[in-house]
């Protein structure tokens, strides 16, 4: 039976660059984890923060046997923000799109179509297959059984599914963490940085509903896919993706490897992860074609 | 940048509506097919086949177009269905077709040459890398601008790429970048770019409880208000929350004042939002914003349209979005 | 605002119809009317779709019985009810009469009076927003839904509209708005 690779999305939170170096360092060397996405997805402001150590981290990786991607930005706007995709796109490594801006400068080399692309079925899949996507990565609303579709009509392609971490879940013009603190875009301060996991927010009957990293909206609910390796195969699926939260990810890369090898059952994961420091409950809704926040019974 | 007048571009939910819009001097209105190929897909709305001919017909009556949004994203096994939609509107008669989806623009550009594309706001295209690579591969001719784009930044992009831009001067805000927002489908289901439904009404509540009335999607709080206060559609992004006590009030994007100033960023059309709405909103901003950009054609002020449609707006509060960059 | 609207249009609208009403039932000539409507536009109930079968609790807050709505097309049924009868009720819209009706036709903007709380709902909303659209689209008279014609039809849409148009200026005025003008 062909194996299920594991990716480790990229970070979207702000953390310090020795966090960062930290946090690789351990992923390069401990993680059973295949395919290692680094770069800022989120906020171009963030930028020159993580821009030095990247060198050194894509380094450790590639050293510890990890294939690592470049992702880029999923709503460039300013023109270095732009500028710094283009650059992004013309490094010879595997690189991660997040918007269409990417594309034109990418066209005919290799590319991970990220879940900030719309890629919601076979002919919009080929389209960008024949431009160069080699693992897709669809929005995380779509459903096992829909990326199934797809990826049965597209058998020359990677088709990953976003399995675990909080669910980003829309984008906008403008950063929360920055209004939370009475202070505009143009000057945040960078306050985004003392959540590492994203700022909870609650309903006004207290709720657990959502949370915020700057621009980006995030569920509250932490998404604990565990799926056994023979429905993703027959489905099509081939890379189960795990997106970083300040929890152990190394533990979460062996719980996941344990379940995809078969030598844990899916109850078993989902109570390894149940135990972990989560920011938030599990659930697992959108795999399933269920609303996002689902929490099934059996965890 | 444009030389020519801008135009008015009004939402048409309904065949009656669509008459309206036009009635009242929209230059073009915009509809979709009844289902999940557009995104205002609510029970009791859009059009038929042949509701949309006849809408076509009367608009070609008057000297007017028919934009057809198909702008939701097909999901893998049903691409036949958006693509069906897109023959059915060319054979209408359709001015253009409003799309977002690859799979979309593909269809049409390799098989209705002749028919203008429009992409939908909820490709999300804002740069001018991302509006060339459309113009490129499909022939669009017009990009409806993401609402996160302010004034300057419009016109700066517009500088920098050879399609015509229509950008929304009034009704709904959306202050997620559209067709990149999973809110609804996280807490109901059902989402604007699978279903052509935000917040869908079959998971809204409106629950008295002692004092105020909670407004809930699928259970979630989205907002609580006191008797005789002015409330709002549940939308989960407009929603009040508590993160550090901040909260946010429901809005209705205005920039009546800002026409001139989007005519001088070079803006081809102006769009007003709202096809879930009735034909008294409709005929009320068609006939103000035509009075407006008339106005400012013709080298005048805009009338203060502002006032006047404050009525029409949800929640009773205004805003001119991301026209203005303080909103951030 | 309102309540000084209600007080000087009302009863001159009940004066009205009160000749018609007399003749029969009040629930059975109106669930006549809207079934006669539905032979007349058929389109209307369609665009309902699932939601025919559903049952609308309309209460007029201005007088002293509600009604219950099943626009099941030709199978419709129209009731009156009490003002606590909403056990059975999908949904449940309440408002004073004058701008019930004046959804009707669509001179008065759904979505505005709901936002402004002239009007309020609970229940199955999708259902309402069916109900909504498809009356929207339907341009109907208020004689049309009361089962009138000819020259009382006239009398009616004209003091009923005539009422909302009154009704409308007094909102205006009071809130210091000007949406008068756009008339």
């Amino acid at each position: 039976m062909a194996r299920i690779a594991l990716t480790l999305g990229p970070v979207f939170f702000h953390w310090p660059a020795d966090r960062l170096a930290n946090f690789y360092r351990r992923i390069a060397d401990e993680a059973a984890i295949d395919r290692v996405h680094i770069g800022e997805v989120v906020c171009g402001k963030r930028m020159p923060f993580s821009d030095p150590v990247w060198p050194e981290i894509i380094e450790r990786l590639e050293r510890g046997g990890k294939e690592v991607v470049l992702s880029t930005l999923a709503a460039p706007a300013t023109v270095r923000e732009r500028k710094a995709v283009e650059e992004l796109c013309s490094d010879g490594r595997l690189v991660e799109i997040n918007d269409i801006t990417a594309l034109p400068t990418r066209f005919g080399q290799p590319f991970v179509a990220g879940p900030f692309v719309n890629v919601y079925n076979e002919a919009s899949a080929q389209f960008l297959i024949r431009r160069g996507a080699r693992t897709i990565c669809p929005p995380v609303e779509l459903s096992l059984a829909v990326t199934g579709t797809m990826a049965r009509a597209c058998p020359e392609v990677e088709f990953e599914l976003f399995a675990f971490g909080r669910l980003p879940l829309a984008l906008s013009g403008r950063c929360y963490h920055a209004r939370l603190h009475g202070l505009h875009k143009d000057s945040c301060q960078f306050t985004c940085e003392e959540n590492p996991d994203g700022l909870s927010v609650d309903t006004l009957d207290g709720q657990e509903f959502l949370a915020v990293n700057g621009v980006q909206t995030l569920s509250h609910q932490v998404q604990a896919f565990c799926p056994e390796s023979a429905d993703l195969l027959a489905c099509g699926v081939t890379r189960l993706r795990l997106s970083p939260q300040t929890v152990d990810m190394v533990i979460v890369a062996q719980t996941y490897r344990a379940l995809l090898d078969g030598a844990e059952t899916p109850t078993g994961a989902r109570f390894i992860l149940s135990c972990l420091d989560l920011p938030g409950a599990l659930a697992v809704g959108f795999p399933h074609g269920r609303p996002g926040c689902h929490v099934p019974d059996t965890i | 940048m444009t030389v020519g007048q801008m135009e008015l571009v009004c939402p048409a939910g309904a065949p009656a509506t669509l008459r309206a819009a036009i009635t009242a001097r929209a230059d073009a209105v915009y509809c979709g097919f009844q289902g999940e190929t557009n995104a205002r897909n609510f029970p009791g709305l859009n059009f038929s086949p042949a509701e949309l001919a006849d809408g076509v017909r009367f608009a070609r009556d008057h000297g007017k177009k028919v934009l057809v949004a198909i702008n939701t994203f097909a999901p893998a096994g049903r691409v036949d269905q958006w693509r069906k939609a897109a023959d059915e509107a060319a054979a209408c008669g359709a001015d253009a077709i409003i799309a977002a989806d690859l799979a979309v623009l593909d269809h049409v550009a390799n098989n209705h040459k002749g028919l203008r594309l429009h992409l939908s706001v909820q490709a999300a295209a804002a740069t001018p890398e991302a509006i060339g690579f459309y113009a490129e591969a499909f022939g669009v001719r017009r990009v409806v601008l993401p609402r996160v784009l302010s004034i300057q930044e419009i016109a700066t992009l517009n500088r920098s790429i050879n399609v015509e831009t229509e950008a929304f001067v009034f009704g709904e805000l959306c202050v997620m970048i559209e067709g990149r927002c999973f809110l609804s489908s996280y807490a109901a289901e059902k989402s604007p770019n699978l279903n052509g439904v935000c917040s869908p009404p079959e998971a809204v509540s409106y629950d008295q409880e002692a004092g105020s009335t909670a407004a809930r999607l699928s259970g979630f709080t989205i907002d609580r208000y006191a008797p005789d206060q002015p409330t709002g559609y549940p939308t989960l992004c407009k929603g009040r929350f508590s993160a550090g006590g901040t909260t946010s009030y429901p809005v209705s994007l205005n920039a009546g004042g800002l026409i001139a100033g989007l005519k001088a960023a070079g803006v081809t059309a102006l769009k007003i939002e709202g096809r879930q709405r009735g034909k008294g909103y409709v005929t009320e901003g068609v006939r103000t914003f035509r009075k407006a950009v008339d106005a400012i054609e013709a080298g005048g002020d805009a009338p203060e349209i502002d006032r006047i449609l404050a009525r029409m707006s949800e929640g009773g509060r205004r805003t001119t979005g991301a026209y203005k960059k303080t909103w951030r | 605002m309102v309540e000084r609207t209600k007080a000087g249009e009302l009863p001159a609208f009940i004066r009205v119809l009160f000749p018609t009403v007399a003749a029969l039932p009040f629930g059975l000539l109106l669930t006549r009317s809207v079934r006669v409507l539905a032979a007349r536009q058929p389109r209307l109930f369609e665009r309902l779709a699932e939601h025919r079968s559903a049952c609308f609790f309309v209460d007029p807050t201005d007088l002293a019985f509600a009604f219950t709505v099943v626009p099941d097309g030709e199978r419709s049924l129209v009731r009156i009810v009490g003002k606590a009868e909403t056990s059975t009720a999908s949904v449940v819209i309440r408002g004073p009469l004058l701008m019930l009706l004046g959804l009707l036709d669509g001179t008065l903007d759904g979505d505005a009076l709901f936002f402004h709380r002239v009007i309020s709902v609970s229940g199955r909303t999708e259902a309402v927003v069916a109900l909504r659209n498809a009356i929207e689209d339907a341009e109907l008279r208020p004689a049309d839904l009361l089962g009138l014609h000819g020259a009382v039809a006239r009398f009616a849409d004209a003091g009923i509209l005539g009422g909302l148009s009154a009704a409308r200026r007094l909102a205006a005025s009071s809130d210091g708005d000007q949406a008068a003008r756009m008339q």
